[in-house]
């Protein structure tokens, strides 16, 4: 909290953290009130919303439209299921360590990448998506090719004498929720901080943000690592969750997702995604009759949202919230 | 072992003239509208149903077939053109991503929608091989030859001189002067777009017969192909879009004899990411023309 | 200030979007009526393999039409819930708890693909739920299974291993190939295949003199094709899909080899489709298979032709293999006294069914002893040459 808050922030902050608090009760309370099936859909829903967040940060504050997190998403669930299965680390090691592969990694794609603008852009990142699931198919030795890693063990934690495994489906959404509540306060905190105001900047004008002596160039490769970073966790969750990593978790249809999640909730806010990737998965089961239907769907979702809501459908939910809400 | 490299370079010409064909669609809007068409391949996939459909259900020979297919095709691109295409004029470059790969969704799961997802056998052509000059080739591989080499000298033609090609580049220069001087910016956007699409149309009818299978999935694979070569061939280049298109046909070609077949898709992602890194304005000139 | 308005809404809208998730949880527990039996399928519907999906839902439910309309098992009707996996893990795992959670089923059947049905099995697993395989063939699932582990996974499939070192055998011993070429798909029915092939090539002294890998939706394979032809390889090993046998088989026509180089393996070689669309190619063509339309048994020509009536399409392996894990549930549930879960899983290790192939144990891996049928292309039709069983070695645990 800066000293330049205003009265009217402040009452904002007060209208906020009850509804965030509440949002928290609700996510508490799921695995109560619905079935286990209704506790997966919401698992689910925290994977994408992983690098959803961390796609929100390039596409939404810094203004890159990449579909590269697909390629890191994989990266990291590769990485946590091979040190689960030849290693057994507990699961924070190979969270972490998905997290930090998947941001090595885009050390050096981001470097010649970023320097390229607007569609170049988007087609390099799609070619490093193309190409992971190549190196995953034919690197045999290691990822076993098309025969994927199977039988990743559940989750568990070993801290000095306290060691348990986290077995069930209840469990596991609050091991997912966690790290997704986490997730959000650490972008809460990153677009907060001045480098956020930073990477508005560079969303906005590129050129007077360097001319204003922001070093865009430092700031866009930090971003695309810190997204990279946040798509190998999510990564990581997907392995263990569903105990198999193939080459399909490299697809441009995940990229796809995590864009519809972005951009469906609203980039550039915190919210959307965690928005987003509730109506994600909601759109998802409403539609599991007929996938045809489902990508259909998805396809109008990506036009609709490009020509009429450039903002994403929070917006216009709001809207319907405050006629019958009656607030103003 | 000699004789082997020809006849894999012979192979890698036909792949190639048939990525040419839908490249140089996929450039000329590039072209005239900044915006790279993420759906394209779906046209190649909707020409190959057309087809299909009029050889299984309507009982038409495959010359008709042809004609149904391309026809089809336009008539889903100009309703996708007059939609969302020509709203596409001076938008941001990522609303031309999003939007086109919206319509590939759209597009390509509409149809699996309708026929079903499963593989079809397209039953036309001329499939019998003949021997020319000690290889053996089927009739259709060298029906894409020929038809391939006057759509380009065709191309090269219509843009130099005719009127409509004149306004395509004019476009291609700057949407806003073209506006000034008079020049109907959307329709000149429409017009190039149905014909790219009807070029893919066209090459995806005209391999129909040696692929065989028609699926929903088909376009995808040819979208992620032209990629490279429009790259390659710089962007907008019709004469560069289809050297660059042989060059990708003979290196698969090559790839898949001589490393192994699993790799040949890998060859067009490895030559877009150097390219971009390299020579993001393509082999042959330092800006784009048409 | 709207701005902050619209900051709260959204918070409410999310929290109300959340709560309006679970809500059918709330109210969708299905009431199962008393004396009917739950079935749950789970097989790609849509997505590249959706043709599979769907002879494989027309086989179980052509199944379970039959035991219906017998009067059920012990007069308990069956009820057939399908969900989709896409042929993708994450879908698998959400059809499958979908399955289980909301339409409470207490016996699943599925899937196609392998690494859906490996991500199934610890759902299954966890919640106590038997899962039947019908038509995945790596190895691995039953590896894991039983003793191996997952005591709810079955599997009434042959595996690779089985059906590598059959082709093997005969190919060598039969018709005396010595040189081969492999052309698989790239997945891990393709590979696996191969890999096993690789195990039992040496006893035959055959060799390998290139391999290769089609990703699915391949269509040019001229060049691979060409380089087989100049490798003076005797026969191709393919471990193949359905839809590109023809493919293959008309370019090899194209490039000559057509008649000189021998396919085998397994890609639905035996069909009147595949034959039609490039006889001279497919001629001499070795295929084991777990079934096969010809199969000479009164069971399965009654099953075809049932079949075939009711869809208007000759039925596939997957369809067979459907319709016959059906029977063999249904007979477990029977052999149980009622559709007690633990009680059907003991009385199906223990079972002896009769399938129209032969009678099926299953071992302590869980995994079925089948015959894997093997036959031959000759004059345009298959002729079979025999079904052969092998004992599978598990690998040390």
């Amino acid at each position: 909290m800066s000293l330049a808050d205003t009265a009217q922030q402040i009452r904002r902050r007060d209208l906020r953290l009850p509804l965030v608090a509440a949002l928290l009760v609700v996510a508490l309370a799921a695995p109560f009130i619905g079935s286990r099936y209704v506790t997966h859909s919401l698992i689910i829903a925290l994977i994408f919303m992983l690098p959803a967040h961390g796609l929100n940060l390039l596409v939404g504050y810094t203004g890159l439209l990449s579909l590269a997190q697909a390629a890191f998403f994989g990266i990291g669930a590769y990485t946590a299921g091979l040190l689960a299965v030849h290693y057994g680390t507990p699961f924070y090691v190979n969270a972490a360590a998905a997290g930090l592969l998947a941001g090595a990694c885009a050390l050096p794609l981001g470097v010649p990448a970023l320097r390229l603008r607007a569609t170049s852009f988007v087609m390099c990142t799609l070619g490093f998506v193309i190409i992971g699931q190549a190196i995953a198919k034919n690197w045999i030795s290691v990822t076993r090719g098309d025969m994927g890693l199977s039988a990743i063990p559940k989750p568990h934690f070993a801290l000095g004498p306290l060691s348990f495994t986290v077995s069930g489906t209840t469990s596991f959404y609050y091991m997912a929720l966690a790290i997704g509540a986490l997730a959000t306060l650490a972008v809460w905190m990153i677009v907060r901080s001045p480098a956020g105001r930073n990477m508005i900047a560079i969303r906005e004008n590129e050129t007077l943000a360097e001319s204003l002596g922001v070093p865009t160039w430092r700031y866009k490769l930090i971003v695309f690592i810190i997204s990279a970073v946040f798509a190998g966790v999510g990564g990581s969750l997907y392995a263990h969750y569903l105990t198999v990593v193939s080459p399909l978790t490299f697809q441009m249809y995940y990229s796809t997702t995590m864009l519809i999640i972005v951009l469906g909730g609203g980039a550039g806010t915190i919210s959307g995604v965690v928005f987003g990737s509730l109506l994600f998965v909601g759109l998802t089961e409403a539609l599991r009759i007929t996938p045809e239907l489902r990508m259909i769907a998805y396809g109008l979702c990506l036009l609709v949202l490009v020509f009429w809501f450039k903002k994403g459908f929070a917006p216009v939910i709001n809207r319907f919230w405050d006629l019958i809400g009656g607030t103003k | 072992m000699f004789s082997t490299i020809i006849e894999q370079i012979v192979n890698g010409i036909v792949t190639g003239s048939v990525y040419a064909i839908v490249a140089v669609g996929m450039t000329m809007i590039f072209g005239v509208l900044r915006a790279i068409n993420f759906a394209h391949g779906e046209y190649y996939m909707l020409g190959t149903f057309g087809a299909w459909f009029a050889v299984d259900y309507l009982g038409l020979s495959y010359e008709a077939s042809i004609i149904v297919g391309v026809l089809s095709t336009i008539v889903v691109a100009y309703v996708v053109g007059r939609l969302v295409m020509q709203r596409m004029v001076g938008a941001p470059a990522e609303a031309g991503v999003l939007a086109t790969l919206g319509i590939a969704l759209v597009l390509q799961n509409t149809v699996i929608l309708v026929f079903g997802g499963g593989y079809k056998f397209f039953s036309g052509g001329y499939i019998e091989p003949l021997s020319i000059l000690g290889f053996s080739l089927a009739g259709q591989r060298i029906l894409i030859l020929v038809v391939c080499l006057p759509v380009f000298i065709g191309l090269e033609f219509m843009v130099t001189y005719s009127r409509m090609g004149k306004s395509m580049r004019a476009v291609s220069q700057n949407v806003e002067c073209c506006e000034v001087v008079g020049i109907d910016v959307p329709k000149v956007v429409l017009h190039t777009f149905i014909l790219g699409a009807a070029l893919a149309a066209l090459s995806g009818v005209l391999t129909a017969p040696v692929n065989v299978s028609v699926y929903g999935g088909m376009g995808e694979l040819i979208t992620f192909k032209t990629l490279p070569i429009i790259i390659m061939g710089g962007l907008g280049n019709v004469r560069g879009t289809f050297v660059a298109a042989m060059i990708l046909g003979i290196a698969e070609s090559l790839v898949a004899t001589y490393v192994g077949l699993q790799f040949r898709d890998t060859v067009g992602f490895a030559t877009l990411i150097l390219m971009l890194m390299w020579r993001p304005y393509g082999l042959f000139s330092t800006q784009a023309r048409f | 200030m709207t701005h902050t308005l619209s900051r709260r809404a959204l918070c409410i809208s999310t929290a109300i979007l959340s709560l309006a998730v679970t809500v059918p949880g709330l109210c969708g527990v299905a009431q199962a009526a008393d004396g009917t039996i739950k079935l749950g399928l789970v097989a790609p519907m849509s997505g590249p393999n959706a043709r599979y999906g769907a002879f494989s839902m027309r086989g179980a439910e052509l199944a379970v039409k039959e035991i219906n309309d017998a009067g059920g098992v012990d007069g308990q009707k069956i009820e057939l819930y399908s969900a989709d996996s896409q042929g993708t893990p994450v879908e698998g795992v959400s059809a499958t708890r979908r399955l289980i959670d909301e339409d409470e089923v207490d016996f699943v059947i599925g899937d196609v693909s392998s690494s859906v049905t490996l991500a199934m099995q610890p759902v299954a697993e966890d919640a106590g739920v038997l899962l039947l395989n019908a038509a995945s063939s790596n190895p691995k699932i039953t590896y894991a299974a039983g003793v191996g582990g997952f005591k709810w996974t079955y599997r009434n499939y042959p595996t690779d291993e089985n059906r590598a070192f059959v082709v093997a055998k005969y190919a060598a011993e039969q018709r005396g190939f010595t040189k081969f070429a492999v052309l698989s798909v790239d997945s891990d029915y393709g590979r696996s295949a191969i890999e096993f092939t690789k195990k039992y090539l040496p006893e035959f002294k055959g060799e390998i003199l290139s391999e290769d890998y089609y990703k699915e939706g391949e269509v040019d394979f001229r060049s691979v094709l060409a380089k087989i032809r100049d490798s003076g390889a005797q026969a191709i090993i393919m471990y193949g899909l359905a839809d590109t046998t023809p493919i293959i088989a008309r370019q090899m026509i194209e490039l000559g080899l057509a008649g000189k180089v021998t396919l085998i393996g397994n890609g639905e070689f035996n069909t009147e489709k595949t034959i039609k669309s490039a006889p001279t190619a497919l001629e001499g063509a070795v295929e084991a298979a777990a079934w096969l339309p010809a199969w000479d048994s009164p069971e399965s020509k009654a099953f075809v032709e049932k079949f075939t009536t009711t869809y208007d399409e000759a039925p596939n392996n997957h369809a067979y293999v459907h319709w016959d894990t059906v029977r063999l549930l249904a007979q477990a549930i029977h052999e149980a006294g009622g559709n007690d879960r633990e009680k059907v899983r003991e009385a199906l290790s223990k079972i002896k069914y009769k399938s129209p192939v032969g009678e099926v144990t299953f071992d302590d891996h869980n995994q079925a002893r089948l015959p894997m049928i093997l036959l031959q292309i000759e004059n345009g039709k298959p002729s079979i040459k025999g079904a052969y069983t092998a004992e599978i070695q598990y690998p040390a645990q």
